[in-house]
């Protein structure tokens, strides 16, 4: 242990307690506190556009997501091309309680933390189911088994009349201790209600990996015939990081449904799913950071590439359709770029900035 | 208490404090839905969020081209005196989360009007345009649209009246004894499913077809088991509600199968007709000489024959410098259409001494019908909305692909039954 606890200079550990502190330094404890307040103060005096909340709302969202698919394929090591369909389990346990109460049941617009919850727990469940297929299923296979989720997801909600074949099931204004949030409120209301669930979400995922399951996921991932031999049971682990995943899909998917105030499949398509795999690698699979930069970084890729495609769609010829290429190309090629050149994703740069910070004005 | 417990419980008692002020539950001033350039001149925000790439951008990107051709026409012409309209398009890549951030930062800057495209979005926003009073022109058709809704107007008649107008069509003109036996080739969504229901509904009223399948087409390109199995359950006629790339690939297997009726109704073959995104330049470009004998209803004129309508169009599209193609598509005319619609509410609200608003131009557009409707000469029928019915044009015109080219095919008419289901 080091005599100060707010330098990084002399920081040493005499116990692995010690070791798995989520702050090294009183110093980066401080700086954390900092940051979460200024999260939560910056929109009382900084108030910005609908428009710009949203997007700030749907990263947010993303970032949820994306915290469960890093557990189960980043740390767990399980390929999983279904995300977006886990999302979409609790986005659909908030239509289905509409489609049953109605969309200003008391429990849908006042009980709204229970049933983004419970969008969580339905999301688990599904994640327990298809996290069966883990304990006999490896490498590609999985990610095939995790695909056909995908593709049976969107096929029941496009067949079935009780999900109103994929059109948007509307969702009720929800009511808080001020009263009924109303249309100007909305956006900054669930600024604030997604940034809860993402801290408590993050705070739940940095935790898990300083227990003994944490480590049983990435000594599972590293060889699992390994972990066995240690005494660990790789497919108890498997289904685990499943519904753990599950669990914060459907968080995600249930938030999203209160945000854009209603549930419809085209949010939760195959498209999404890989969208979310490109956040996490981006990001950097396997990191917890790693969540939160991959969507912020790909969600304003997409803006830039939006206005890109929208201009040119201007000027090129519209037989080429060129336009209309240039977004999956952009997407595709910074995937690929970033699996070439920086595999450890975003957050590898955050860890040598913080090395450097850490350093600091010393080079050595 | 462990110190990360109190960060928790800091985080839960900041974050609350957060959301109470942020539902303060104290209504914003609206955004003025008029702004002003100076005290004389106004100019008025009109807003389009469509699929101009992605898919069905074939037919988003003519549709918005006809919006801001019409818009800049409007502006260079002053037929809104010195007041300008501010035409604002954005591609959304049809994807409802891009067109429900459009149609925010639209709000923000004040539109009068909103021009929406897709049936997926116009539904999954049909809430918001609703709790911000706001006209929505969408470039979909889908009667559930209108459905509990006051704002959203369709510009021409619904896929419903068009399926519907297309199956008495097939009752009137059948051919031989028995009733003629229809199905159904629909897009697997809400865009393609409105109409069936509407069918089955009409044919329970009396109209005289026999409803014998429902073919919800994927993506496959050989329809080949689609059409035999057709053909052996004896159906004749095979009504459309699509968009036109499935179409052209049933068409051409039915070509090549020979099962394609060289007269409307003949025994034994299948005679092919089409709602309004069926049918077009774009279907005979697909299909080629396999689209032959196609029949395709919609409202609006065509190039291929000279009218007011078509002139206007074409010397519209040549002031702006669209390729031909553009210019002679049926989506040019569409958006052209409903951008006709939006600034003849602003006209009229301003003759009638009010402000154009949001809600004088509803008020205008529900007031369009009996003497006061529209008269579109881009349509064959006139545009007519009352509070109770918001579907604008209700004629429709049934057109036949012939040498490559749609023609008209008898005179325009509206479907009886759709009259009786409402």
């Amino acid at each position: 242990m080091s005599t100060n606890r707010w330098l990084a200079t002399g920081n040493f550990f005499t116990s692995y307690k010690e070791e798995q502190r989520i702050y090294r330094t009183h110093l980066d404890r401080s700086i954390f506190i900092v940051f979460l307040a200024v999260l939560f103060i910056w929109p009382l005096f900084f108030p910005v556009k609908n428009s710009t909340m949203l997007v700030i709302d749907n990263v947010m969202i993303a970032m949820i997501a994306v915290l469960g698919l890093n557990i189960v394929t980043g740390f767990a090591g399980l390929i999983s091309i279904g995300h977006a369909a886990f999302v979409g389990i609790g986005a659909y346990a908030v239509g289905t309680a509409v489609t049953l109460l109605g969309k200003n049941h008391e429990l849908i617009v006042y009980g709204w933390p229970v049933m983004i919850l419970l969008g969580g727990m339905a999301g688990a469940a599904f994640g327990a189911l298809v996290g069966l297929p883990a304990l006999r299923l490896k490498h590609l296979y999985l990610a095939i088994a995790t695909l056909s989720f995908q593709i049976i997801f969107e096929w029941v909600i496009m067949l079935m009349s009780f999900f109103d074949q994929g059109q948007t099931i509307a969702v009720g204004r929800v009511y808080w201790f001020g009263g009924k949030v109303l249309r100007q409120q909305h956006y900054t209301f669930w600024y604030y209600a997604i940034l809860v669930f993402l801290i408590l979400c993050g705070f739940m995922v940095r935790n898990l990996l300083r227990t003994r399951h944490g480590r049983c996921l990435i000594a599972v991932r590293d060889n699992d015939r390994a972990a066995d031999a240690m005494g660990m049971h790789p497919g108890f682990t498997k289904v685990y990081a499943f519904i753990v995943a599950g669990l914060l899909a459907g968080i995600a998917g249930a938030l999203k449904a209160y945000l854009d105030r209603g549930v419809g499949i085209e949010s939760y398509t195959l498209h999404t799913s890989i969208e979310y795999l490109a956040m996490a690698i981006v990001g950097g699979l396997g990191t917890l950071n790693g969540s939160l930069w991959g969507p912020a970084a790909i969600q304003m890729l997409d803006l830039r590439v939006e206005e890109l495609a929208e201009l040119s769609g201007h000027y090129l010829p519209a037989e080429l359709n060129l336009a209309t290429a240039l977004r999956p190309l952009t997407f595709g090629l910074v995937i690929v770029l970033f699996l070439m050149f920086e595999p450890r994703g975003i957050a590898n740069w955050w860890r040598m900035f913080r090395s450097y910070t850490k350093l600091w004005p010393f080079r050595y | 208490m462990k110190l990360s417990q109190k960060l928790l419980l800091n985080a839960f008692l900041v974050s609350s404090l957060g959301l109470v002020t942020a539902c303060d539950n104290k209504e914003e001033a609206a955004p003025a839905s008029t702004s002003s350039s100076s005290a004389a001149a106004q100019v008025y925000g009109l807003a389009f969020s469509g699929a101009m790439t992605g898919p069905t951008s074939d037919a988003g990107l003519p549709y918005s081209r006809g919006i801001g051709d019409y818009c800049s026409y409007v502006n260079d012409n002053a037929l809104l005196g010195d007041d300008k309209v501010d035409c604002e398009i954005k591609d959304d890549g049809y994807k409802t989360d891009v067109t429900k951030r459009n149609f925010e930062g639209y709000l923000e800057k004040g539109i009068v009007a909103y021009f929406n495209y897709s049936t997926g979005s116009t539904l999954a926003l049909k809430e918001d345009f609703e709790e911000n009073k706001m006209p929505v022109i969408p470039a979909s058709m889908h009667a559930d649209n209108t459905k509990g809704s006051k704002y959203i107007f369709l510009p021409i008649a619904s896929y419903s009246e068009q399926a519907l107008g297309l199956a008495e069509y097939v009752s009137k003109h059948h051919k031989g004894g028995g009733t003629p036996k229809i199905a159904m080739f629909i897009h697997p969504s809400a865009f393609g499913r409105g109409p069936v229901n509407d069918v089955k509904r009409a044919i329970e009223k009396g109209l005289n077809v026999e409803f014998i399948e429902v073919v919800e087409h994927g993506k496959g390109l050989d329809n080949t088991a689609m059409l035999k199995r057709l053909q052996s359950k004896g159906v004749q006629y095979v009504i459309s509600q699509t968009v036109q790339s499935p179409v052209a690939s049933m068409l051409k297997d039915a070509k090549r199968l020979d099962l394609t009726a060289s007269s409307f109704g003949e025994a034994g073959k299948l005679t092919f007709l089409g709602a309004h995104y069926t049918g077009g330049d774009d279907l005979i470009a697909l299909a080629g000489d396999a689209a032959e004998k196609f029949l395709w209803v919609t409202s609006f004129r065509l190039a291929s024959e000279k009218s007011e309508g078509s002139d206007f169009i074409k010397s519209l599209g040549q002031k702006y410098g669209r390729d031909v193609k553009t210019q002679e598509s049926h989506n040019y005319t569409s958006g052209v259409l409903v951008a006709q619609i939006a600034v003849e509410a602003m006209v009229r609200a301003k003759a009638h001494g009010k402000a154009v608003t949001s809600a004088t131009v509803t008020e205008e557009l529900n007031g369009m019908n009996g003497s006061n409707a529209y008269f579109a000469n881009t349509t064959v029928g006139p545009v007519t909305f009352d509070v109770n019915d918001r579907s604008g044009v209700d004629t429709l015109q049934l057109y036949k692909a012939t040498n490559g080219t749609f023609f008209s095919e008898n005179e325009p008419f509206e479907s009886e039954f759709y009259k009786q289901l409402k």
